[in-house]
C-alpha cells in the first residue's frame, strides 16, 4: 500500500504536472473564464418616448373611466392604463347600476384584448386585404343588391351611438332589415309585456327595494341580464345588523342547481315541465290570501311540497309592494303569470320599473327563426353579421351555416374568424371595446361613455366606422359618438350649458344622467290569462328532460378563446376547463354512472358527448349542460395559452371534452347513453363538506345561523368555545405601525368569482391548463370553495350551500414561517405574512403545513412568450419562476403605492385607502380591508362585531381575516 | 504521460490568452458598433410577428427571454471535461476528479442561467457606450443644471426614467454647437436627427443603455427616496463628474439594508426621516 506521499510523487512523476502547476493553471484559467464570460447582467435598453405626452409619467397607473364590453348589461368601468398598456379592470365606483363591482367575466375581457387568435386585419374570401379595398369591395357588391332582400343581424346593442350608425346604414340601403337576436334571450319576457301591458319591454329589476324574492330558475346573482347590478342590489337587504335583525327571504324554484338557488334561503328543486305547474299553484295561492280572483291556469301537478309553495306565496302577500318574482323561462305562460303577480302585489312602479325598461335584451326569438327560414328558402340575397356568432350560438346555426354558401352578399364584422365568420366572404376585423369609442345605455337616463384605451393592436375597425363607411359616411367614431352626444344627449341633460364641458366632465366620470321620459304603458290586461297552459312536456319513459343554462364562466360563449375564464371553475360544480352532464345522484346510481364517465346525450337530431357530473340538489329526471362551450380544441390552446410549451418538461396538452350545448336549446326531453370511456373531470375543489369522512369530525370553517338564532343570541358566531386564547408556544407579534385585516361576510358573498379574477389579472396568477389542474397545481391565490350540508355518508338529496372566499389567512402564529428552513416565509411588521421569491428553494414544508391550503407552488415556468398575451402582465408584481413558492400577500403592491404616497404627502392613510384586487371587485361589497390598529376602520368594527369568527380558530394560528357568520332567514 | 500533462498545461495557457483576446475583440467591436450605427435602425428586441404588429415599441422582459449562452465559456468547461477525461484514462483519479466539478461548474455558469448572476457578480462600474456621448459632466457639472430638471419623474413615479427627447430640446432647438464650434455638434445633431423624426412614418428614438437595473424581483421607488431628501449622487455616485455614466454602487441587498438599517443618530442630517422598512416584502413582492 504506497503511501499518500508516495502517491503524489508517483502522479507527478507520470505527468509531470505537480499539484502547484495544476492549482496554478486551473486558478488563472478560471480567472481567464470569469473575464471572458462577461459576467455581467443581461444588457438591457432604455428607449424614452420622442415627444412624450401631457400627462403621461413612466410607471405611474392612469385610471381611465370606461364601459365594461363582456355584455350589454354594460356596467362602468376603470381601466387601469400602465405605461400605455391596460392591465387591469375594475368597477367604477358611482356608476349608479353596477355600484362599484365588475363581474369575473367583464374583468376578463381585458385579457381577450391580448387575444393573440384575434384577426389582424380585413379578409376577402379569406385573403388579407387593405380596408380601401375591402370598403370597396364590399360596397360594389352591396349596389347591386339595391331592392334585394338584404338583413343586418345584431345582438342586442344597448349602444346609441351604435345604433345610430346602424341607422345611417339602414338609411342608406333602404331593402336592409335589422334582425336582432340573443343567445342568453329574455323574448319571452318581452312578449309577455306586450301581452300583459300593451308594450314589448323588459323590466328594470330593482332588487334593493324586494323583501321577499321568489325565483323560477332565473340564476341574477350569475349571468341573468344583469348581474353585478342585481347582486349589489339583493346585497342590500341580505345584512342583518344587531340594531334591526332583519333580512330579505329568497325563495327559488330551479331545474338544476345555480349560483342564485344556491344562496337562496330555501332552494327547491322542479323539473322544467312542472316550471309552469309550480308557478301556477304558487299563483292560485297568492290569490286566495289576497283575495283576488284566482287565474284559469289548467290543471297543475308539482314535486314542489306545498309547503314550499304555501312560504312562497305567504311572503310575497306579506310584502305587497315591495316583493318580487322573477322567471328565466323562455315559456310564455309563466311569463305572463310572474306578471300577474308581480301585478296583483303593486310591484310594478316598486321593485320593477316598465316605464324606464332595460335595454340590454331587445332579441326576438320568433324573428330569428323567421329569418333563419327565410336564408334556407333563398329568399335572401345579403347579410350582414354585426359582432354577432348566430352559427354558433343559435339552435339553428347548422342550417344557417348551409345557407350561407348560396347568399351572395355576407359580411361579417367580428373580431376573430369565429363560426359564422368562416362561412361568409368578407369579414372586417372587428376592435375590442377598450380600442373603441363608444357609448351604452342600459337603462334610459344613464349613458356610459366607451373610451379607448389603447390604439388598436392590429389592423381593425370599430364596427362603427365600418357601418358608417358602407352608409358612405366616412367619420371617425370618436367624431360620431361626440356629435351624437351634442344632438341627442345634450339637450336632454341639465347639469351642463356648455357642450364642451359636459363631454369633458362625462368622460371623466364616464358616464352622464339624465331625465328620461317615463314611457306611458296600459294596466295589466287579464285578457293576457285567458288560455294558459303549460306548453312544456314531461320526458318521455326512460328519458330525461333537459335544461342548459349559460354557466358563470363562459356566459353565452363569445368569450370561450379566454384562458382566465376557461381556467375558472364553476361556482357549484367547481369544473374548470371543460363542461359536463349533470345528474342528480339517484339517477346516476340508477343508471351506473359515477363522475367523469362519458355520456352521450340524444335529442333525435343532435347529439353530444361529453363526461357526467353527479350534482346534489339536482332534481330526479333531469339532465343539465351548459352552453358556451365547444368552441376550442387543443390545439387552440397550444396555439393561443401560456400554458403548454415547458422546456425540459413538456406538460401533457389534456383532450378538452367539450361539446356546444345551442343546438339543445329548445329541446326538452333528451335520451341518455353510459359509454364506456371514463374521463376524470379537472376540479379546483375534491371536498364537498366540511365533515371528514374519516374522522367523522366536524370542522366548522363556514358558520351559519338562522336570523332568530342571531336576532336571539347577540353574541352570534362568537358563541363557540373553541375560540383559542392562550398565547401558545409563539410570542406575540409586534406591530407598532398597521396592521393590515381583511373582514369577509358570508352573508353578502354570492360566490360569483369576480375576486379571483380579479386577483389572477391583479397578481400576474397564471393559467395552468386542464392536466396540471387535475394534479391540483391550480395557481389560484384567492378560490371560493363551496361547502354542502351534511357529509359524504349522508348527503342529503338538496343541500344547502355556502360559500367562502378562502386565501390567505395572514396568521399571526403562521404554521408556515415555522417550517422555512431558508427563512423564505417570514413575518413582517404590518402583519403580513411575506413570501420572498428570491429567496424560496422551493422545499414546499410551507404548502404542507399550511392548514388552509392557500399557498401554490410553481411546478413550471408557465410559458410567458406570447408577446401579445404579455402586454397584461402587472408591471408591479414579480413574475415567479420556477421551483418557488407564492400566495396571497395581501396585494402588498396597493398598500405600498399608497404608503408612500401618504408618507410624501406626510399624513396618515384614510380608512378604506388602501384596496386590495379582490375588494375593489366585489360587487356585492362582502369583502373589506383595513387597517386594525386604526380603532375606527371598518374592518375593526367587523372583527368584533357579534357575527365575527376566524376560520379554524380553535388551531390557535390567529389568522388576519375575519369572516362574518352567514345567517340564513329560515326557522330554525 | 509527461507529454499529456505538459500538452495539458500549454493547452491551458494558450486558451486563457484567446479567451482574454477575444473578449478584448468582442469589447472592441461592440464599442465600434454601436457608434457607427447607434441610430440607423434601433432595434428593441427580438421582431416577432406579434411586436411588429403592435403598436407599442416595447415588449415585457422576462426572466426567460435573458438566457443566453456563452460559447467561449462552454469551450472552457469543455476544455476541462476533457481534460478530466484524460486524467482519468491514464489513472489519475484525483486530477479528474476536480477537473470534472470544475467543467460542471463552468458548463453551469455558461450555459446561460443568466439569472442566477446576482449569486456571483453585481454590475458595479458597468460603463456602456451610449448612442449619444451625452456627457453629465457638462451638464450637472459644469452648466448645473438640477437632476431633477430632466429626470423630472423621479419624484413623481417610481422609476426615474431617461428624459424623453423633448426635454431635451428645450434648450437644444437653440444650442446646437458647443461655443466657438465651426459646424454644429454631430452628437447633437443625433438629437435633432431623432426629434425630427417624431411624426415621421418610421420614428427613431434613441435607444439608450441602460446603465442601473435591478434584477425582476426586486421593486424600487424613486419618489420616496427623493422625497426623504436623498442625494441622487448617494445611489448614483458623483454624476456631476462622469463624462460616461457607470453604476456606482453594487446595488445589492446588503448595500440597500444597510442605509435602511441607520439609526436617526447615524443618518445623514439632511435625511427626513432615518431608518427605511426592513421588510422583505417591501422590494420582494
Amino acid at each position: 500500500m504506497p503511501s499518500l506521499k508516495d502517491k503524489k510523487i508517483e502522479t507527478a512523476l507520470k505527468t509531470g504536472l505537480t499539484r502547484s502547476d495544476f492549482l496554478k493553471t486551473m486558478g488563472v484559467g478560471l480567472a481567464a473564464m470569469g473575464g471572458a464570460c462577461d459576467w455581467r447582467w443581461p444588457h438591457a435598453k432604455a428607449v424614452p418616448e420622442i415627444d412624450r405626452p401631457e400627462g403621461v409619467t413612466p410607471g405611474v397607473a392612469r385610471w381611465q373611466a370606461s364601459t365594461c364590453g363582456g355584455c350589454s348589461a354594460s356596467c362602468g368601468a376603470l381601466v387601469k392604463i400602465r405605461d400605455g398598456r391596460p392591465i387591469k379592470m375594475e368597477g367604477l365606483k358611482k356608476h349608479p347600476l353596477s355600484q362599484g363591482g365588475l363581474c369575473a367575466r367583464g374583468q376578463a375581457t381585458l385579457l381577450d384584448l391580448y387575444d393573440s387568435g384575434r384577426l389582424r386585419d380585413p379578409l376577402v374570401n379569406g385573403k388579407k386585404v387593405t380596408w380601401a379595398d375591402w370598403d370597396r369591395a364590399v360596397s360594389a357588391k352591396l349596389k347591386t343588391l339595391r331592392g334585394k332582400q338584404v338583413r343586418l343581424v345584431t345582438q342586442t346593442l344597448p349602444n346609441p351611438s351604435l345604433n345610430a350608425a346602424i341607422a345611417e346604414f339602414l338609411s342608406a340601403y333602404p331593402s336592409v332589415k335589422h334582425v336582432i337576436y340573443d343567445p342568453i334571450s329574455s323574448s319571452s319576457i318581452l312578449d309577455a309585456h306586450q301581452k300583459t301591458h300593451g308594450k314589448r319591454v323588459l323590466p328594470h329589476y330593482q332588487f334593493a327595494n324586494a323583501k321577499a324574492i321568489v325565483g323560477f330558475d332565473a340564476d341574477f346573482l350569475g349571468t341573468w341580464i344583469s348581474p353585478v347590478e342585481f347582486a349589489a342590489d339583493w346585497a342590500k337587504g341580505r345584512v342583518p345588523t344587531s340594531g334591526s335583525p332583519k333580512m330579505s327571504r329568497h325563495i327559488h324554484f330551479e331545474p338544476r342547481v345555480s349560483l342564485t338557488g344556491s344562496n337562496a334561503d330555501l332552494r327547491v328543486p322542479i323539473k322544467p315541465s312542472e316550471e309552469y305547474s309550480t308557478i301556477s299553484s304558487v299563483a292560485i295561492r297568492l290569490a286566495k290570501i289576497l283575495g283576488v280572483p284566482v287565474p284559469h291556469v289548467g290543471e297543475v301537478s308539482t314535486s314542489a311540497s306545498s309547503e314550499s309553495l304555501d312560504q312562497a306565496a305567504q311572503i310575497l302577500a306579506q310584502h305587497k309592494k315591495e316583493s318580487l318574482v322573477v322567471s328565466g323561462s323562455s315559456d310564455l305562460a309563466v311569463q305572463i303569470l310572474v306578471n300577474w303577480m308581480n301585478s296583483v302585489l303593486g310591484n310594478y312602479g316598486n321593485t320593477l320599473d316598465i316605464q324606464k325598461p332595460s335595454q340590454v335584451r331587445a332579441g326576438n326569438d320568433a324573428a330569428m327563426e323567421e329569418f333563419v327560414k327565410e336564408m334556407t328558402s333563398g329568399k335572401i340575397a345579403g347579410v350582414i353579421f354585426v359582432e354577432a356568432n348566430p352559427v354558433y350560438d343559435h339552435p339553428l346555426g347548422e342550417k344557417l351555416a348551409k345557407a350561407l354558401s348560396k347568399i351572395e352578399w355576407t359580411v361579417s364584422l367580428s373580431n376573430r374568424l369565429d363560426e359564422t365568420s368562416s362561412h361568409v366572404s368578407f369579414v372586417a376585423a372587428d376592435s375590442h371595446p377598450l380600442e373603441s369609442w363608444g357609448d351604452a345605455e342600459p337603462v334610459p337616463g344613464t349613458v356610459t361613455i366607451i373610451q379607448p384605451a389603447i390604439r388598436p393592436l392590429f389592423n381593425s375597425r370599430p364596427a362603427m366606422e365600418t357601418l358608417l363607411s358602407l352608409a358612405g359616411k366616412t367619420q371617425s367614431a370618436y367624431d360620431f359618438v361626440r356629435s351624437y352626444w351634442k344632438t341627442h344627449l345634450f339637450p336632454k341633460q341639465k347639469s351642463s350649458h356648455n357642450f364642451d364641458h359636459f363631454w369633458d366632465s362625462s368622460l371623466e366620470s364616464g358616464f352622464a344622467v339624465y331625465q328620461a321620459p317615463s314611457l306611458p304603458h296600459a294596466a295589466f290586461s287579464s285578457a293576457s290569462l285567458l288560455g294558459l297552459k303549460n306548453s312544456r312536456p314531461q320526458a318521455k319513459n326512460g328519458e330525461f328532460e333537459f335544461v342548459s343554462y349559460a354557466p358563470v364562466n363562459l356566459y353565452d360563449g363569445h368569450q370561450a378563446f379566454n384562458p382566465w375564464l376557461e381556467e375558472l371553475p364553476d361556482p357549484v360544480t367547481r369544473v374548470s376547463w371543460e363542461n359536463y352532464v349533470q345528474f342528480s345522484p339517484a339517477d346516476a346510481k340508477r343508471l351506473g354512472i359515477t363522475e367523469g364517465r362519458m355520456v352521450r346525450v340524444n335529442d333525435g337530431k343532435n347529439s353530444f358527448e361529453i363526461p357526467a357530473q353527479i350534482q346534489l340538489g339536482m332534481p330526479e329526471g333531469v339532465v343539465a349542460a351548459a352552453l358556451g362551450y365547444g368552441r376550442i380544441t387543443a390545439d387552440d390552446i397550444a396555439a393561443n395559452y401560456p400554458i403548454t410549451k415547458i422546456k425540459f418538461f413538456p406538460i401533457e396538452i389534456a383532450k378538452l371534452y367539450t361539446a356546444n350545448v345551442y343546438p339543445f336549446l329548445n329541446s326538452s326531453s333528451v335520451s341518455v347513453a353510459a359509454g364506456s370511456e371514463m374521463h376524470p373531470l379537472a376540479k379546483i375543489q375534491r371536498y364537498d363538506f366540511q365533515k371528514d369522512p374519516y374522522l367523522q369530525e366536524s370542522r366548522h370553517v363556514v358558520r351559519e345561523e338562522t336570523l332568530e338564532e342571531y336576532a336571539k343570541n347577540a353574541a352570534g358566531g362568537q358563541s363557540s368555545s373553541d375560540s383559542s386564547s392562550g398565547d401558545g408556544l409563539w410570542s406575540k407579534h409586534d406591530y407598532p405601525g398597521h396592521k393590515w385585516a381583511m373582514s369577509v361576510d358570508l352573508n353578502r358573498c354570492s360566490g360569483c368569482a369576480a375576486c379571483v379574477i380579479a386577483c389572477q389579472a391583479e397578481n400576474n396568477i397564471p393559467t395552468v391548463g386542464k392536466s396540471e389542474v387535475r394534479k391540483s397545481r391550480d395557481m389560484y391565490w384567492l378560490r371560493i370553495d363551496r361547502y354542502y350540508s351534511g357529509s359524504e355518508t349522508e348527503a342529503p338529496a338538496n343541500p344547502t350551500v355556502a360559500f367562502q372566499p378562502m386565501t390567505c389567512q395572514q396568521c399571526d402564529n403562521a404554521p408556515c414561517e415555522t417550517v422555512c428552513p431558508v427563512a423564505a416565509t417570514t413575518h413582517s411588521s404590518e402583519g403580513i405574512n411575506m413570501q420572498t421569491y428570491n429567496r424560496c428553494v422551493g422545499t414546499r414544508y410551507c404548502e404542507n403545513n399550511c392548514p388552509y391550503k392557500v399557498r401554490r407552488f410553481n411546478w413550471f415556468d408557465y410559458e410567458r412568450d406570447n408577446a401579445v398575451q404579455d402586454l397584461v402582465l402587472n408591471p408591479d408584481v414579480t413574475v415567479r419562476q420556477r421551483g418557488v413558492m407564492e400566495k396571497c400577500n395581501f396585494c402588498y403592491q396597493r398598500i405600498r403605492d399608497v404608503e408612500i404616497t401618504s408618507q410624501i404627502e406626510n399624513r396618515k392613510i384614510h380608512d378604506g385607502e388602501v384596496q386590495t384586487a379582490c375588494v375593489q371587485s366585489c360587487p356585492t361589497q362582502a369583502l373589506s380591508f383595513g387597517d386594525i390598529n386604526d380603532s375606527n376602520s371598518q374592518v375593526a368594527a367587523k372583527a368584533v362585531s357579534s357575527r365575527a369568527y376566524r376560520a379554524l380558530e380553535e388551531l390557535g394560528v390567529k389568522p388576519s381575516i375575519y369572516y362574518q357568520t352567514k345567517v340564513r332567514n329560515v326557522k330554525s | 504521460m509527461k507529454v499529456l500533462g505538459k500538452i495539458f498545461q500549454v493547452a491551458g495557457l494558450l486558451l486563457v490568452v484567446l479567451a482574454c483576446s477575444l473578449s478584448q475583440a468582442q469589447a472592441a467591436q461592440k464599442k465600434s458598433a454601436s457608434n457607427s450605427a447607434a441610430l440607423q435602425s434601433p432595434q428593441i428586441s427580438q421582431p416577432t410577428p406579434d411586436a411588429i404588429n403592435s403598436p407599442i415599441g416595447f415588449r415585457v422582459k422576462t426572466p426567460d427571454e435573458e438566457t443566453g449562452i456563452s460559447w467561449i465559456g462552454m469551450g472552457i468547461a469543455f476544455f476541462l471535461m476533457v481534460g478530466g477525461l484524460l486524467f482519468w484514462a491514464n489513472d489519475v483519479q484525483s486530477f479528474a476528479g476536480i477537473l470534472f466539478v470544475l467543467g460542471l461548474f463552468a458548463g453551469f455558469l455558461a450555459s446561460g442561467q443568466r439569472h442566477y448572476y446576482h449569486y456571483f457578480a453585481n454590475n458595479q462600474g458597468y460603463a456602456p457606450q451610449q448612442p449619444i456621448s451625452y456627457p453629465h459632466v457638462l451638464h450637472a457639472g459644469k452648466l448645473k443644471i438640477a437632476c431633477l430638471y430632466c429626470h423630472y419623474n423621479a419624484e413623481k413615479s417610481d422609476v426615474a426614467s431617461i428624459p424623453s427627447v423633448n426635454v431635451c430640446m428645450n434648450c437644444h432647438s437653440l444650442v446646437r454647437s458647443a461655443t466657438g464650434d465651426s459646424g454644429p455638434n454631430p452628437e447633437i445633431s443625433k438629437l435633432v436627427k431623432a426629434w425630427e423624426s417624431r411624426d415621421s412614418a418610421a420614428p427613431s428614438p434613441v435607444v439608450w443603455e441602460r446603465v442601473n437595473k435591478l434584477p425582476s424581483f426586486v421593486r424600487f421607488s424613486h419618489r420616496i427616496h427623493v422625497a426623504n431628501g436623498i442625494a441622487c449622487q448617494e445611489c448614483h455616485g458623483p454624476i456631476q463628474t462622469m463624462t460616461r455614466v457607470r453604476q456606482a454602487a453594487p446595488l445589492n441587498m446588503g448595500w440597500c439594508i444597510n442605509c435602511h438599517r441607520l439609526t436617526k443618530k447615524e443618518a445623514p442630517a439632511h435625511w427626513k426621516h432615518a431608518g427605511g422598512p426592513l421588510d422583505c416584502i417591501v422590494c420582494h413582492h
